[in-house]
C-alpha cells in the first residue's frame, strides 16, 4: 500500500522548498548567528538544520503511518460490524429474561471472540500490523535523531554514544567471565 | 403504547446490583501495590546483574537429593508459579520433597540490550546451574523450562547435556512454523531488526498489546464483569488482584535475545532443524539424551501444542514422555486442574528419575 504518485510529488516538492529556504536562511543568517550564539547555543545554532530535516522526513513517515493506522481501524471496524450482524441475527432467538442473561452474554462473547480471533489469525492483519509498527519505528528513529541533536548541542551523551558504552560493557563482561572461568580451572 | 419495550424487572435488579458492586469495589479489593507476590519462604542464593536465583525453604523433612531448577518464561515474571497457596506450583513440589530453585530473570533495561541467547544460556543459566550443583553437592540437576524458558532450557540441555539429569519442558516454544497462535502470526510478519535497532529492547507495551488481542472479549470484558459480580467473595477477589498484578508486570526482553528468538524460532525455524547457533556452537537437539518430559495443553493460545510437541520426536532420549492436558497455557501451571492432575504426574515422573 504505497502513496499515490501525485502525493509523493507534492511531498517531494514541499521537502525541497523547505530545505532550500532553511539552507538559504541558514547561510544568510550564519554570521549574525555566530555573533549572537555562544557556548552550547553556538552548537545548537549549527545543528538546528538537522531538526527541520528530521521534522520534514518525519512528516513523510507520518503519512505512511496514518495509512496503516486507517487500514488497522478499518479491519477492526469491519470485523466488529460482521460480528454485530451475526449477533443481531441471533438476538430474536434469545429469551429476554434474567435466567438466560448469562447464556445471551456467552453467545455475544463467543460470536465476537470468533470473528476477532479469525481476524488476528489472518495474514492480512499481521502484514498490516507489521507495517504499522515499522512505520511507527521510522517515526521513532526521527524522534531519536532529534533528541540526539539536542543532547549533542548541550554536550550530553547521545543515545548512539550510550549504546556504544553498553556494547563495550557487554563485551567486557563477557571477557571477564571467560577469564574468570579459565582462572578458576587453573588453566592458561 | 404499541412500541413499549418489555424488560424483565429482574434484569434491572441485576444491573442495579452490579452498579452497587462497582461502587463497593475500592473498599473490598486491595490495590496492586499492597500485594506481595513473593510469599513462599525462600532465600536469594545467587544473583548476577538483574537476575536472581531463589531457593525455596523445604516444607517436608524427606528430601529428594537431585535439585530442580525452574527457568520461567522471559515474558511476565515467575510469580504465577506461586500465585497463591492453593494453586502454587512451587509449594506443591516442596510438599513432595523436591528441592526447588527458581530463576528470576528480573527486569532488563537498555544496558542489557546486547544480551542474547549466548549470555542467557552459556552465561546466566550455566553459572546458576554450576552454583546449584556445587551447593547441593549434585553432579547434575533436573531442569524445568516453561514457555520461552522451555526454549532456553532446550538450548541449554543440548549444549550442556552433562549437567542435566532430567529435562521437563512445559509448553516450550520449539517449532515456530507449526505454531498456529496469534503470537506466531504477528512474530512472522515483524521487522525485528528495525525494532531492535531502533528501540533496543522489546518494549513491554508491545507485548501487552499482543496479549490483549489473544482473547479480547473474554479477557478484556467478561473477566472484569465477573470480578465486579464476585466482589463480595474475598478469596475470588484476592486471587483476581494477584493474577492482575502478575499480568501487568511485563518486563522488556533484551534486544539481541528477542532478535534471535523471533528469527531463529518463528521466522526461520532453525531450532527444530538443528541449525540454530548459540555462542558459536550449533544447537543439535540430538544431544538431548537425558529423560525428557514434555507437557502441552490443548487449549494453549500462546504456544500451540503443535509448536511444542516436535521436541518429543527430535531428541535422542530413550526415556521420554509426552503429556497432553485439556487446559490452557496458564491453566497448566496455576489452576486446580494443575494441582490435581499435572503436578502429581510431574512429581511422580521426577521422583522416579532423581537421586533420593
Amino acid at each position: 500500500m504505497s502513496l499515490p504518485q501525485d502525493v509523493k510529488n507534492s511531498l517531494a516538492n514541499y521537502k525541497h522548498n523547505s530545505l532550500f529556504w532553511t539552507d538559504l536562511l541558514y547561510l544568510m543568517s550564519n554570521r549574525q548567528q555566530s555573533l549572537a550564539a555562544t557556548g552550547p547555543f553556538r552548537k545548537f545554532a549549527i545543528n538546528v538544520k538537522n531538526l527541520s530535516t528530521e521534522t520534514i522526513e518525519m512528516n513523510e513517515d507520518m503519512t505512511e503511518f496514518n495509512t496503516r493506522l486507517s487500514a488497522y481501524y478499518k479491519q477492526l471496524t469491519d470485523t466488529w460490524n460482521e460480528a454485530q450482524k451475526e449477533y443481531s441475527r441471533k438476538v430474536p432467538e434469545l429469551p429476554n429474561d434474567s435466567e438466560h442473561m448469562e447464556a445471551s452474554k456467552r453467545v455475544w462473547i463467543d460470536i465476537y471472540e470468533n470473528y476477532f480471533t479469525r481476524l488476528f489469525d489472518s495474514a492480512d492483519f499481521a502484514e498490516n500490523f507489521g507495517k504499522l509498527v515499522t512505520s511507527e519505528l521510522e517515526i521513532a528513529k526521527h524522534w531519536n535523531n532529534m533528541a540526539s541533536t539536542l543532547l549533542e548541542s548541550a554536550n550530553m551523551p547521545t543515545k548512539k554514544e550510550m549504546d556504544e558504552v553498553y556494547k563495550e560493557l557487554h563485551s567486557l563482561r563477557k571477557r571477564v567471565a571467560k577469564l574468570e572461568k579459565i582462572a578458576n580451572k587453573g588453566g592458561t | 403504547m404499541a412500541n413499549e419495550i418489555k424488560l424483565d424487572p429482574r434484569l434491572l435488579a441485576e444491573f442495579i446490583k452490579l452498579n452497587k458492586n462497582i461502587l463497593d469495589a475500592p473498599n473490598l479489593a486491595q490495590s496492586l501495590e499492597e500485594i506481595d507476590l513473593e510469599v513462599t519462604p525462600h532465600e536469594v542464593v545467587y544473583s548476577e546483574g538483574k537476575i536472581r536465583l531463589l531457593h525455596f525453604n523445604p516444607l517436608v523433612a524427606k528430601q529428594i537429593k537431585t535439585p530442580l531448577v525452574i527457568a520461567y518464561a522471559l515474558v511476565n515474571r515467575f510469580h504465577i508459579l506461586d500465585i497463591n497457596q492453593k494453586k502454587s506450583w512451587v509449594r506443591n513440589l516442596l510438599n513432595q520433597g523436591i528441592d526447588v530453585y527458581l530463576i528470576d530473570w528480573g527486569t532488563p533495561t537498555q544496558i542489557n540490550r546486547h544480551e542474547g541467547f549466548d549470555d542467557y544460556v552459556n552465561g546466566y543459566m550455566d553459572n546458576i546451574i554450576d552454583f546449584v550443583r556445587k551447593e547441593s553437592s549434585s553432579q547434575k540437576v533436573s531442569l524445568q523450562g516453561y514457555c520461552t524458558g522451555g526454549t532456553l532450557s532446550t538450548v541449554y540441555s543440548a549444549l550442556h547435556p552433562d549437567k542435566v539429569q532430567n529435562l521437563i519442558l512445559t509448553a516450550p516454544v520449539i517449532d515456530g512454523r507449526r505454531d498456529s497462535t496469534v503470537v506466531s502470526n504477528l512474530a512472522k510478519h515483524m521487522d525485528v531488526d528495525k525494532l531492535v535497532d531502533t528501540l533496543g529492547n522489546m518494549p513491554p507495551e508491545l507485548m501487552y498489546y499482543v496479549f490483549s488481542i489473544l482473547k479480547p472479549f473474554e479477557q478484556g470484558f467478561e473477566k472484569y464483569l465477573n470480578f465486579f459480580k464476585n466482589i463480595h467473595d474475598k478469596e475470588y477477589v484476592e486471587n483476581f488482584i494477584r493474577v492482575e498484578k502478575w499480568v501487568s508486570d511485563t518486563p522488556p526482553i533484551p534486544g539481541e535475545l528477542y532478535r534471535q528468538w523471533i528469527k531463529d524460532v518463528y521466522q526461520e525455524n532453525l531450532l527444530i532443524n538443528n541449525n540454530m547457533y548459540v555462542g558459536g556452537k550449533q544447537v543439535s537437539l540430538k544431544n538431548i539424551a537425558m529423560p525428557l518430559l514434555t507437557q502441552v495443553a490443548v487449549g494453549d493460545h500462546l504456544v500451540s501444542p503443535e509448536c511444542s510437541m516436535p521436541i518429543h520426536y527430535a531428541v535422542s532420549s530413550q526415556d521420554k514422555t509426552l503429556k497432553i492436558y485439556p487446559t490452557g497455557h496458564v491453566g497448566m501451571i496455576a489452576s486446580s486442574f494443575s494441582q490435581k492432575k499435572v503436578l502429581p504426574e510431574f512429581s511422580q515422573w521426577l521422583t522416579e528419575r532423581s537421586e533420593k
